[in-house]
């Protein structure tokens, strides 16, 4: 056995990312971990690769225990990791980046550029990649620097090489490539960890499968004997379902509609339409373009096609500021870095949309009432509303980015990933907070990879692949349906080849 | 405990008033004090600006040039007959001319302001070469001193420009949209875009505040030197950061307050006066104050930390 994991945790903060980590791989062997959205499986990998130190559990390399304090640790020990985004130096040539930080030098103790330009040269040719020795990284495409990183892990002669979603970002020929790759790799005895969750290209790489669902490790077994169905069961799982069900209303008018909108390069010719009342659900797999749609909604990216109407205005948003001078708000999906002030009061980030001042200057008293009854409404617990935004726990954070819109006034909300990082009870109140938005007459479009909360919750689903709207589905359909639309090129015969 | 590190730089003032007023019988005087006041006033107005500034993420390093700049445009008013009045209203608007240029430069061409004001810090000190012939300009009215010199009923009038300017910033910081937007920026500019605040104009009117109140600084430069130097307030930059920082603002940005700049200003102002009066060589003066610089942010990031 190359590798064993048991029982490997993982916190951070309040928020559990892994609790019961189990895999193991041997050499020679590709093996597939698999999970939706937030599964654990990143987590688990850079915790294999000295990324981040367990909080419990245990770890065995070549059958003796292990505890990598960081990368380095583990490279030492040949574990090498192909990330999801590129951590290259780009201002540097590849043959540099195949050797950054184990240059190799000649015998007055200085790099020898002509000694790593030829073994980068030779290692390039050997497997054909489409590279030069000379080339920036920075000129290269998102495949081109996985390849860089493959290369860094075969010259540094490691026995387990773990690729975290290699081909979300690449192209057709380019997967077939990386595949072809990582075959050589295992025959020559190299283990293979891959992280995926296509399922279109899983038969022709892996030898055995992990599923992960919640942080756990739910199932493993031989690529072989498992079914494309059970696999699907075992990833998406049952029993949160019965947590929270929405009562729908009845829909009012049509208050956001988006027409032909195409933003390049992540949204293609995407028309659909959300009413007062209405929760509507966007699914799809990471990089299906839902989160673009967002914010070319929104004005942050601008739209190369395409119109929208909010309520039976047709309108033209050119930023931010447009979209909420028109009552349109984003909840976005990384809360720290675009939601949420972390170091301002409580209080000042729910006005911050909304300052009560006249000819410029502040009202406090109405912005204390004004947070006092955001405080109330939805339910946020803090000590006062003077507390850093940022001392929060994740569930009140995002009731804090919620009510400065509610304070607003806005009518049309784009949730993108809302509970993501929040633990179940405050899920469900945010749940909750939406359900009473809906019912107000708000209009709510949803994102979300977690697909037992877009059933909870939405009226309708509407799924995305590949930048396109793949299809939509009523809001009691099945995970499988959904996960079908977001993962295969085109209708069912071809869930039966698999 | 929490309160007395952050009451530190405060204490570190009353330390230093404390340790002069024992060490040295000639420091606790009227005459020395009140320069104290008039040497500190220039770059204690300059500093406030600058407060807004780095709240806002920001920096400015061309505040020394427009500082000139301001200096100089307004004795030129004066020399060409403009009455007193009218000249230092040239100055503080020629101050603000140049932040307003700042800011744009910032906002539109999305340049750090680093770099932008590392431009324009060139730009303008030549400019005041150009305009000025590299000449100072003598030809003041002797009335023109009163705005650095004077007193009102024994009080130093620039004490009460400082106050006046003071309580202005921080009127602007606590009590308006402006202020708010400027923390807002500061802390986090994405999730200020996310909530459809106007960054761009907001950023933009910092800098042209920061400019109006370097203007004002020029113009009491001037009128203490009662010459409109093209070559005045060079390094001043830095000591109007030193100011900022040293009282808790963070380059960071997000954090910052006047009563803090101000007394960062007086702890610097002290410093150099105490070295003077204990007849500390000018050499090692610049080599303590820079410690202090060092000093006050460790002790302030230890703080921060300790309270994540």
């Amino acid at each position: 056995m190359l590798l064993e994991l048991k029982g490997v945790e993982k916190r951070f903060g309040g928020v559990v990312a892994l609790r019961k980590g189990d895999l193991s791989v041997e050499a020679g062997e590709v093996h597939l971990v698999m999970g939706e959205n937030g599964a654990g499986k990143s987590t688990m990998m850079k915790i294999i690769a000295g990324m981040y130190e367990r909080d419990g559990g245990e770890m065995k390399w070549r059958g003796e225990s292990v505890n990598f304090a960081n990368p380095v640790e583990a490279a030492k020990c040949g574990i090498a990791m192909v990330h999801q985004e590129s951590l290259l130096a780009p201002h540097l040539t590849v043959a540099e980046n195949i050797f950054l930080g184990r240059e190799m030098s000649n015998r007055f103790g200085l790099v020898d550029r002509g000694a790593m330009f030829d073994r980068a040269r030779r290692l390039i040719e050997e497997h054909h990649f489409p590279l030069k020795a000379e080339w920036k990284v920075e000129r290269l495409s998102p495949a081109g620097k996985q390849l860089v990183e493959i290369c860094r892990a075969i010259e540094h002669g490691s026995s387990l090489l773990i690729f975290d979603e290699p081909t979300s970002s690449l192209s057709e020929a380019e997967t077939h490539e990386v595949f072809k790759i990582v075959r050589t790799l295992r025959d020559r005895g190299t283990g293979v960890i891959y992280i995926t969750h296509r399922m279109d290209e899983l038969r022709s790489v892996g030898d055995k499968v992990t599923i992960l669902r919640d942080g756990e490790t739910v199932h493993s077994e031989s690529m072989a004997t498992l079914s494309t169905r059970n696999m699907i069961r075992y990833m998406v799982g049952r029993e949160v379902a019965s947590l929270y069900v929405r009562e729908p209303v009845p829909p009012g008018k049509e208050m956001l509609r988006v027409h032909n909108l195409t933003s390049p390069p992540a949204v293609k010719d995407v028309s659909l339409t959300v009413r007062a009342g209405e929760i509507v659900g966007l699914a799809g797999l990471i990089g299906a373009g839902r989160t673009e749609l967002c914010r070319a909604i929104f004005g942050l990216d601008q739209p190369s096609e395409g119109q929208i109407w909010v309520g039976d205005q047709q309108v033209a948003i050119r930023n931010p500021r447009d979209a909420v001078r028109y009552g349109i708000a984003l909840i976005p999906e990384d809360r720290q870095k675009t939601g949420l002030a972390r170091e301002l009061p409580i209080s000042w980030n729910v006005a911050m949309a909304n300052v009560p001042s006249q000819y410029g200057i502040l009202n406090h008293g109405a912005e204390q009432d004004m947070t006092a009854k955001s405080i109330e409404r939805l339910r946020i617990r803090c000590d006062s509303g003077a507390q850093k935004a940022g001392r929060l726990s994740g569930g009140n954070q995002q009731k804090v980015v919620i009510s400065k819109w509610v304070a607003r006034g806005a009518q049309v909300f784009l949730f993108d990933e809302p509970t993501r990082g929040i633990d179940i009870g405050a899920k469900v109140e945010v749940f909750e907070v939406m359900d009473e938005l809906a019912r107000q007459g708000a209009a709510i479009l949803m994102v979300s990879s977690e697909l037992p909360e877009l059933l909870q919750v939405a009226d309708r689903i509407l799924v995305m692949r590949q930048g396109h709207l793949a299809g939509e589905l009523p809001g009691r359909t099945t995970q499988e349906e959904i996960m079908r639309l977001a993962t295969l090129p085109s209708s069912g015969t071809e869930l039966e080849e698999l | 405990m929490k309160t007395v590190q952050r009451l530190l730089p405060f204490i570190t003032l009353i330390i230093l008033f404390a340790a002069l007023s024992i060490a040295t019988p000639h420091f606790l005087t009227a005459t020395n004090l009140s320069s104290v006041v008039r040497q500190t006033a220039v770059f204690n107005i300059m500093a406030l600006g600058m407060t807004l500034i780095i709240i806002s993420s920001g920096v400015d390093l061309s505040v020394g040039s427009i500082l000139a700049m301001g200096g100089l445009m307004g004795t030129m008013a004066m020399s060409k007959g403009q009455p007193i009045l009218a000249g230092v209203l040239v100055g503080i608007l020629t101050g603000g001319v140049f932040g307003l240029i700042n800011g744009a430069l910032i906002t539109r061409l999305n340049i750090s302001p680093f770099i932008v004001t590392l431009g324009t810090m060139g730009i303008v000190r030549g400019l005041a070469l150009v305009v000025s012939n590299g000449l100072p300009v003598h030809e003041i009215p002797k009335a023109f001193s009163f705005l650095g010199e004077g007193t009102v009923i024994g009080v130093p009038f620039v004490l009460l420009l400082l106050v006046a300017c003071a309580l202005f910033v921080h009127f602007l910081l606590d009590h308006t949209r402006l202020g708010r937007y400027t923390f807002a920026i500061g802390s986090n500019v994405d999730a200020a875009i996310y909530a459809g605040i106007p960054v761009k104009f907001h950023t933009t009117a910092i800098y042209a505040i920061g400019g109006l109140l370097t203007g004002l600084a020029g113009m009491i430069e001037a009128s203490r030197l009662m010459t409109g130097q093209p070559t005045a307030g060079q390094g001043y930059e830095l000591q109007a950061i030193a100011a900022v920082v040293i009282g808790g603002g963070s380059l960071r940005g997000g954090e910052g307050s006047v009563t803090g700049t101000l007394i960062g200003g007086f702890i610097m102002g002290l410093l150099a006066n105490g070295c003077d009066l204990l007849g500390i060589n000018p050499y090692w003066q610049q080599v303590i104050i820079g410690a202090v610089i060092i000093l006050a942010v460790s002790v302030d990031e230890l703080r921060k930390r300790r309270a994540v």
